[in-house]
């Protein structure tokens, strides 16, 4: 008799399947076969609203359309200097506030706590509740920052030059919460005994922060960063309540032009192209950065 | 002065710096959301008064005209109606308006529990069972498996809309809860079986084997055994599977319109006389931010493993 067969039943193999294979057929249904059928119909100049027109083969004139569109490159622009900003801060200041929570003070697990309810909420109702907050006539946002320092009247959502800083903010705000917890955890890792041998060589504070503290820390707020990277360059929801791209299209990232390309002009062929190069960029980025993140965390 | 030099006990005047710091911060950043519930408890003409009103008299205003759709009438009009039969409709007339029917909140709020609960309900089934099957068996191509599933997570929701719309319209999901149910437990897949894969990893194989020895199946000890010690572990999945599905807004503006509208993309659409009515945005955004903040305080232990797909645990 084979070891196997010891138990009734199934057998291990066969139960593997069984509870793998939904999950793995639904992944194929519902995400592997939209993407190839998003792949099929860049090539061709498919419109979504036109039922009965045959769709042709164009070959690759949709990504070359795409690629030479002088306001594609704005758009991803855009994106880029969302993305710079909001990756920025958040770990500035979520490294900063782990930091600070790490002194284990009375209370500090409710703090925590608080502080972590933004990023739980809707995005999009997170963006409709902001656009409250920024009005240029009663937004409780202007009045505070006239209150500290007068600035007059100013539109947050409404000037080109602003929107930009205002979807920074809120991501800021919604965000920091993110690095805040993954940092906090980086620090919590750090045994106590590398502080305590630094201590005997007399190291100065300053010293175990820069050679204990800071490299233990930065493969978590690498990796928060990369969480929050491809995030942010799929962002849509919040900025679309918030700005819906505007004013003019100073607010609209890559997903947002998507979505206009796709749902409101329907080129289907032609965004389908756009989706493929947004999907192979996030992608090949995504793999470069763990690669480097995992060459970080072996030193 | 700070004159310790230890990291493991910083001097308590450095505890009290921080907690001062951390506080400043953790009041700051709620108020937008207080603002918002404060502004659910005004009425119309407070919540556009500037300076913004810190200290109002409260007003249900914001919740009847939520739940509410009415229209304007002439005085003459409401002098001929008889008095009217409850607080909400007396409130409504002193504005010069009746009510003419329940809006849609009501509705829109049901679609996200019914969507939400049948989507989590199904990816933490589905998601237990693949989990389970990753944590035990030597399964090909394991590691290959585990990062197609978490890779899905990466399309950007709108580059597989439109396959997924055209998919819909022709099958007829297009519009139907079945149809986000569908789709909400397949993007909260991903999830569901990388956090419960880390639960179960922590689950002693010696306890299985121990019930298939006393003559249980495989299946028997998986549902018998396995499932109730991973109990605490499914719990905190559902929850952020729920809250995933709850937030959702990508696939619900463009996929649902009149039959199977969550409520993210209804609440913003809430519009009183000349723009938007705050009040009654604030009250829906209020009744809809509720649960997810009591899921958060209920979830905080975990709330880590979650953001991060089980990969950072503590």
């Amino acid at each position: 008799m084979s070891v196997k067969k010891k138990f009734k039943g199934l057998s291990d193999k066969a139960v593997g399947w069984l509870f793998i294979g939904p999950t793995v057929l639904l992944l194929l249904a519902i995400n592997i076969y939209p993407l190839v059928y998003a792949i099929k119909m860049s090539f061709t100049n498919f419109y979504a609203n036109k039922i009965g027109r045959e769709p042709q083969f164009v070959g690759l004139k949709n990504y070359i359309k795409v690629l030479n569109k002088e306001a594609i490159w704005e758009k991803m622009q855009v994106t880029a200097s969302f993305m710079f900003w909001t990756l920025l801060l958040q770990a500035i200041i979520g490294l900063g506030l782990a930091l600070l929570l790490n002194r284990k003070f009375k209370g500090n697990e409710l703090l925590t706590t608080l502080i972590v309810l933004p990023m739980m909420l809707s995005p999009a109702v997170v963006g409709v509740f902001w656009t409250y907050l920024y009005n240029p006539q009663v937004g409780l946002f202007n009045y505070m920052v006239n209150f500290f320092y007068d600035l007059g009247s100013f539109d947050m959502i409404g000037s080109s030059t602003l929107a930009p800083w205002a979807i920074v903010i809120v991501d800021t705000w919604m965000w920091t919460p993110f690095t805040m917890l993954i940092c906090l955890a980086g620090l919590r890792s750090v045994p106590n005994y590398l502080y305590e041998a630094a201590e005997v060589d007399r190291a100065s504070k300053w010293q175990q922060f820069i050679y204990i503290t800071l490299p233990s820390v930065l493969p978590f707020l690498l990796l928060a960063l990369l969480f929050r990277g491809i995030e942010n360059f799929k962002m849509f929801d919040m900025v679309v309540e918030l700005t819906s791209g505007g004013p003019g299209s100073a607010t609209e990232l890559a997903s947002i032009n998507l979505k206009r390309e796709a749902f409101e002009k329907w080129k289907t062929g032609y965004s389908s192209a756009f989706a493929v190069i947004l999907f192979v960029t996030i992608f090949g980025f995504g793999n470069v950065y763990v690669k480097v993140m995992n060459k970080i965390k072996e030193r | 002065m700070d004159t310790s030099r230890s990291y493991l006990e910083p001097s308590s005047f450095s505890k009290k710096m921080a907690a001062a710091i951390i506080i400043v911060y953790a009041v700051v950043t709620l108020i937008p959301i207080s603002w918002m519930v404060m502004t659910s408890f005004k009425n119309v003409d407070s919540a556009i008064s500037y300076p913004p009103e810190v200290l109002f008299e409260p007003s249900l205003e914001g919740y009847v005209n939520l739940f509410t759709n009415r229209s304007r009438q002439s005085q003459e009009y409401l002098d001929s109606l008889p008095p009217p039969e409850n607080w909400y409709e007396e409130l409504v007339r002193s504005r010069e308006m009746v009510i003419t029917g329940p809006s849609k909140f009501l509705g829109r709020y049901s679609n996200s529990m019914i969507i939400g609960f049948g989507s989590t309900f199904a990816s933490v089934f589905l998601g237990a069972l693949a989990a389970y099957a990753f944590s035990r068996f030597r399964v090909p191509l394991k590691d290959d498996l585990l990062f197609f599933i978490l890779s899905t997570r990466m399309f950007p929701p709108i580059a597989v809309a439109v396959p997924i719309f055209i998919m819909y319209r022709k099958l007829g999901l297009g519009d139907t809860h079945l149809g986000m149910i569908i789709l909400y437990t397949v993007v909260n897949l991903s999830l569901a079986v990388w956090l419960l894969k880390g639960f179960m990893d922590e689950i002693p194989k010696e306890y299985e084997e121990a019930a298939m020895i006393d003559g249980y199946s495989r299946l028997q000890a998986f549902f018998k055994v396995v499932l109730p010690q991973a109990m605490t572990g499914i719990a905190a999945t559902a929850i952020f599977c729920m809250i995933f599905s709850w937030n959702e807004y990508a696939f619900a503006v463009l996929l649902t319109q009149f039959n199977a509208q969550t409520a993210p993309p209804f609440i913003p659409t809430i519009i009183g006389e000349g723009g938007l009515d705050w009040p009654a945005i604030g009250a829906g955004t209020t009744l809809f931010l509720l649960p997810v903040m009591i899921f958060t305080i209920i979830l905080r232990k975990h709330l880590l493993r979650g953001i991060t797909f089980g990969a950072v645990r503590k």
